[in-house]
């Protein structure tokens, strides 16, 4: 929206008077200042260790199904534990310096002493502060709530009797402080039993052991006499990794000679179970023993000699796997998503600025930053789509991330055709309004978490998914304009006939294409249903959601082809999309009923009726009188004033 | 656009038909056919479906999705049941009535505006699409059969058992060969109500009906005499509220006395939740009686051979479910395995049978049978659903393109 530049292109005023390759320059400066400014964000910093975290960032390991690097295990196993992504600094660390995020899982794996005063765990809800007789909310280390275990596990297990969906705040906050609690402690059992005071000399041994181990248990099998030492010893080990088997949250040892994907990764417990059979230890299993020994005494040099040993034996025997998660690592390093929410930000204010002061130009640079956000958010997704090997949308998260970036391509496009500065402005809001939602969906653990049974058919989530988000999309756009076109004819004077009547043929173009892919999406939705369910239509809550917005398209449409419903009146239908969209796309999974509960979530009531609430008062005011509208108004004294030529009619 | 507006306003009175004088009858069914055909009520109709869904999903929390259904979609009108009493009073117009509305007013617009030109035939043949649609899910919902077989590992079946509704059985086994099997729906249960069964003269009177029941032991009875039905020795069946929740089902239960020629041959109190035959005899002739979820028999036979419940490695995260099964028709000379897993439902006959859960340590399966004789027209809907949309906007986009390429 800019009123300013409109008028610009009508008047001409100082800046107009610049010569127009200059303006150019200028504009394509500020661009590169801002691009070059977000690509060094990109960029990995220098490591301040001297061990080679970078490296061992990179190292995969098996999670949740699917093979990530270590760096991706430690960002998820954090945002389980607290909001803020990053931990803060053991009290004993030098403060100002906050460790990396695979910094903190190497000391969870290898020095868990150490972790263990980490501060990670969040505790904000008041009844749980009260439960340990604490004032402050905040995030609080392993041993900090060491003491409560007791409490918070006989907590956890009463509230875990009530349905998931009926807890209250505090059921879910426990549960959910229990089942981190739990989590930390099966990664401190990752690749050593957590009291190893020695890892690496530990499999030394057990090495030395499990040969007259077995002669010794084979004899006392066969009644002939045996060494009881030996005997005793390999009990005692076999004991000891036994009890590590609960700890299978990662699994850390590649199987290169396994066939199938569940054959290719074992936890700890079962390598070192399984090498008493074969009388030999895996060779990783050694690897990470060095690595841990290394590490623990502060010897930067082994660890790195050690981890480069075992990149170089995953490299030969494990190469297709690697591809994966090096490229992931690299991808969390980036944050593509985040850079681009904050380009959005920048490309917004830039536009606000450009009503002020250096319309031309400003407005210029502000979407020339919109594309560059634009490629980075593409690029982003795309490294997604390869590294998931998925399309673009699989669970809640990653479709805020796509419904973000399909609306950025309508504006683009939408700004292509009308050069107005409309879709400029659209697609920063929208682009940074879903990508800080996707920030906020995240929480929840690894967003290329693997799929239901039902959702695993690419086809499907590549036609039917896209079109519903794409559908979402359209329709989002369609109701800011109408909020821009509302905002502009009640609050501004410039609102002239050309700019109502442009902004509403823009409402009725989106509108089309929302119809276009609701409609589409929902009948493939119906066709998916009648292949897998046996029926097209079962009135499912998500599928209602879908109907919901296209009826209320269509209705748009009707209207407007009828004649009930001019500019004014689609931009309010439009507004109130807003609503029927965000209906559809979250609140049906706040039912928890029906067939589709792949996204769950119950957590955005509050803010999700605020923003209905919002859009029911932005349509109250684009339903006032026209009398009251600032931009009508002042249309009337521009007759006036111009001998009652309208402003659309002069020479542009 | 304003040309496409007048375009689809248009009444008769544009059409040719009534550029003729006016006669009486074309003057009459002018005035009918003006509102039906109108846009406004068009317009009317989707803000009312939208309303009904609306609220019909909000209300699924409550009820589930199966009894919503019936409520606000396969139905006439919404009911507002006043408190504490019978009566229902019809608030707002239900699926049935809507579709129907919306329905005929597709086909008076049509009519009314029946002049083809290639500007509107994407909106024609989007609209026939819709009226399609419309007529498809109508006929769905009447004729749609839809049923579950439960089978454990090794187990075979020649029938499929409906997930919401039970009857009650009489099975006459007299004959050497085949069963004659009498099913009572439950809901005809009535107490006090006396049916007569199409055999022997035989009749069945209702002593006592519950809707649903938790079958408990009997010193689980907070007294001795709170209303109950006794089932055997270690079990008794006392009424409890009807369930609509998704992984419930209700359990009905009667206590029923058969009659021969007004004389009692025997009484029984029977649960659903607890299906397990009773034999007797009148006369001779051996007989059993058994409340049991309804039946479907089918020609052919189902033996469960493997279920999988494959999982993501190192995860519970389902990644698979699927069900190895032998299919066996005699009167069509198959006899065949087949795999049925998540997207992938085997088709046999007029039935689908897709994979819907599991249970009992993965060693049971539950197959969902669907028999829905419609289920093409959708599809031919569809398709023209969207040739329609895609012709309709690709002109405006061709055109839309081809004004700001002139200007």
């Amino acid at each position: 929206m800019s009123p300013r530049k409109h008028a610009a292109r009508l008047t001409p005023n100082a800046e107009r008077q610049t010569p127009n390759a200059k303006r150019t320059i200028i504009s394509w400066i500020i661009f590169i200042v801002l691009a070059g400014w977000a690509v060094s964000n990109m960029i990995s910093k220098k490591p301040s260790s001297t061990f080679d975290v970078t490296g061992f960032g990179k190292l995969p390991v098996l999670a949740g199904g699917r093979v990530m690097p270590m760096d991706t295990l430690a960002r998820v196993s954090l945002l389980q534990m607290n909001h803020h992504g990053v931990e803060e600094a053991a009290e004993n660390q030098k403060p100002a310096q906050k460790p990396s995020q695979t910094q903190w899982l190497l000391d969870v794996l290898m020095l868990p002493e150490h972790s263990d005063g980490a501060k990670v765990f969040e505790v904000t809800n008041p009844d749980i502060l009260d439960l340990f007789g604490w004032r402050k909310a905040g995030i609080y280390s392993f041993n900090d709530l060491q003491p409560f275990f007791a409490k918070i596990e006989e907590q956890a297990s009463q509230a875990a009797q009530t349905d998931a969906d009926a807890r209250n705040a505090f059921q879910r906050g426990i549960v959910r402080l229990r089942d981190v609690l739990r989590l930390y402690v099966q990664l401190k059992n990752t690749i050593e039993p957590q009291d190893s005071p020695d890892f690496g000399k530990e499999v030394q041994v057990f090495q030395q052991a499990i040969q007259p181990g077995l002669d010794a248990v084979r004899n006392r099998d066969a009644g002939k006499p045996y060494d009881d030492q030996a005997f005793q010893r390999i009990l005692l080990f076999t004991h000891r990794y036994q009890s590590l088997a609960q700890a299978k949250y990662a699994y850390a040892i590649p199987n290169p000679s396994g066939k199938t994907e569940n054959d290719r990764w074992s936890p700890f417990s079962e390598a070192l179970l399984g090498a008493i059979g074969t009388g030999q230890i895996p060779y990783p299993v050694t690897a990470y023993g060095q690595m841990v020994s290394a590490y623990r005494n502060g010897d930067a040099a082994g660890f790195n000699q050690a981890l480069n040993q075992y990149q170089q034996y995953l490299r030969k025997n494990f190469s297709p796997e690697l591809n994966r998660p090096t490229l992931e690592y690299y991808f969390n390093l980036a944050q593509p998503f985040y850079q681009s929410l904050v380009l959005y930000l920048v490309v917004f204010l830039l536009a606000l600025f450009s009503w002020l002061v250096w319309p031309k130009i400003l407005s210029q640079s502000a979407l020339l930053l919109l594309g560059f956000a634009f490629v980075i958010h593409t690029g982003g997704l795309i490294l997604r789509m390869y590294i998931q090997g998925r399309p673009p949308v699989t669970n809640l998260y990653s479709s805020a991330i796509f419904v973000g970036w399909a609306t950025v391509l309508f504006c683009l496009v939408l700004e292509r055709i009308y050069r107005n500065g409309i879709g400029s402005v659209c697609g920063a809001v929208i682009g940074f309004t879903t990508l800080l939602i996707a920030q906020n969906l995240q929480f929840d653990g690894d967003t290329m978490e693997m799929l239901r049974a039902v959702l695993d058919t690419n086809a499907w989530l590549a036609t039917h998914v896209v079109g519903e988000v794409l559908g979402y999309s359209a329709v989002f756009l369609a109701g800011l304009i109408g909020i821009i076109y509302i905002f502009r004819g009640v609050f501004t004077t410039s609102f002239d006939e050309n700019a109502s009547k442009t902004l509403g043929r823009m409402i009725y173009g989106v509108v089309c294409f929302a119809t276009l892919f609701s409609l589409v999406a929902t009948v493939l939705g119906g066709i998916w249903a009648d292949q897998s369910w046996g029926r097209f239509w079962g009135w499912d809550p998500k599928e209602n959601g879908a109907l919901l917005v296209v009826l209320w398209n269509a209705i748009i449409l009707h209207a407007r082809w009828g004649g009930f419903a001019r500019e004014r009146g689609v931009a309010v239908l439009a507004v109130f999309g807003n609503v029927i969209g965000s209906l559809s796309w979250f609140g049906v999974n706040m039912l928890g009923v029906g067939l589709h509960s792949y996204g769950f979530m119950d957590q955005a009531f509050g803010p999700l009726l605020a923003f209905v609430a919002s859009q029911l008062v932005i349509m109250a005011i684009g339903l006032l009188p026209l009398k009251y509208w600032r931009g009508i108004r002042a249309r009337g004294r521009h007759v006036a004033e111009t001998g009652g030529v309208p402003a659309h009619a002069m020479p542009q | 656009m304003t040309g496409k507006q007048q375009a689809l306003q248009a009444t008769p009175s544009s059409a040719p038909a009534a550029a003729r004088p006016g006669t009486p009858v074309t003057a009459l069914l002018k005035d009918v056919f003006k509102p039906l055909a109108s846009l406004r009520l068009t317009i009317v109709c989707l803000a009312c479906a939208m309303f009904i869904v609306f609220v019909g999903t909000l209300d699924q929390v409550q009820i589930g999705v199966y009894e919503a259904q019936l409520r606000y979609f396969k139905s006439f009108f919404l009911y507002f049941t006043l408190p504490g009493s019978q009566f229902r009073i019809p608030y707002f117009p239900g699926g049935y009535t809507l579709g129907a509305v919306l329905l005929i007013n597709l086909i008076a617009a049509h009519l009314a505006r029946f002049k083809f030109t290639w500007k509107k035939c994407g909106i024609l043949i989007l609209h026939s699409g819709l009226i399609l649609l419309l007529i498809g899910q109508l006929v769905t919902s009447i004729f749609e059969e839809e049923s579950q077989i439960q089978l454990d590992e090794g187990q075979t079946k020649n029938y499929s058992e409906s997930p919401y509704f039970d009857e009650l059985a009489i099975i006459d086994q007299s004959k050497p060969d085949s069963d004659a099997v009498i099913s009572i729906p439950a809901s005809r249960l009535i107490k006090g109500q006396t049916i007569s069964l199409p055999i022997k003269g035989l009749q069945l009177r209702v002593d006592e009906s519950y809707e649903n029941a938790a079958l408990i032991n009997p010193n689980q009875l907070p007294s001795p005499n709170y209303p109950h039905l006794r089932l055997g020795p270690m079990a008794v069946a006392v009424a409890i509220q009807k369930t609509y929740k998704q992984n419930e089902r209700n359990q009905p239960t009667a206590g029923v006395t058969l009659l021969k020629d007004d004389q009692p041959v025997g009484s029984w109190a029977l649960s659903s939740g607890f299906p397990q035959p009773v034999q007797f005899k009148i006369g001779s002739d051996p007989f059993e009686i058994v409340f049991r979820p309804k039946r479907y028999y089918r020609p052919f036979s189902i033996t469960l051979e493997e279920f999988k419940h494959d999982r993501y490695a190192g995860t519970d995260i389902a990644k698979n479910f699927s069900s190895k099964v032998r299919l066996v028709d005699p009167s069509a000379h198959e006899n065949r395995e087949a795999l049925i897993y998540m997207n992938h439902p085997l088709w046999y006959s007029d039935l689908i049978l897709y994979q819907a859960g599991f249970g009992n340590n993965d060693k049971t399966t539950v197959l969902q049978v669907m028999k829905n004789p419609s289920r093409l027209l959708p599809y031919i809907a569809c398709g023209l659903m969207a040739l329609g949309l895609v012709i309709q906007f690709g002109m405006h986009l061709v055109s839309f393109v081809r004004r700001r390429v002139i200007t």
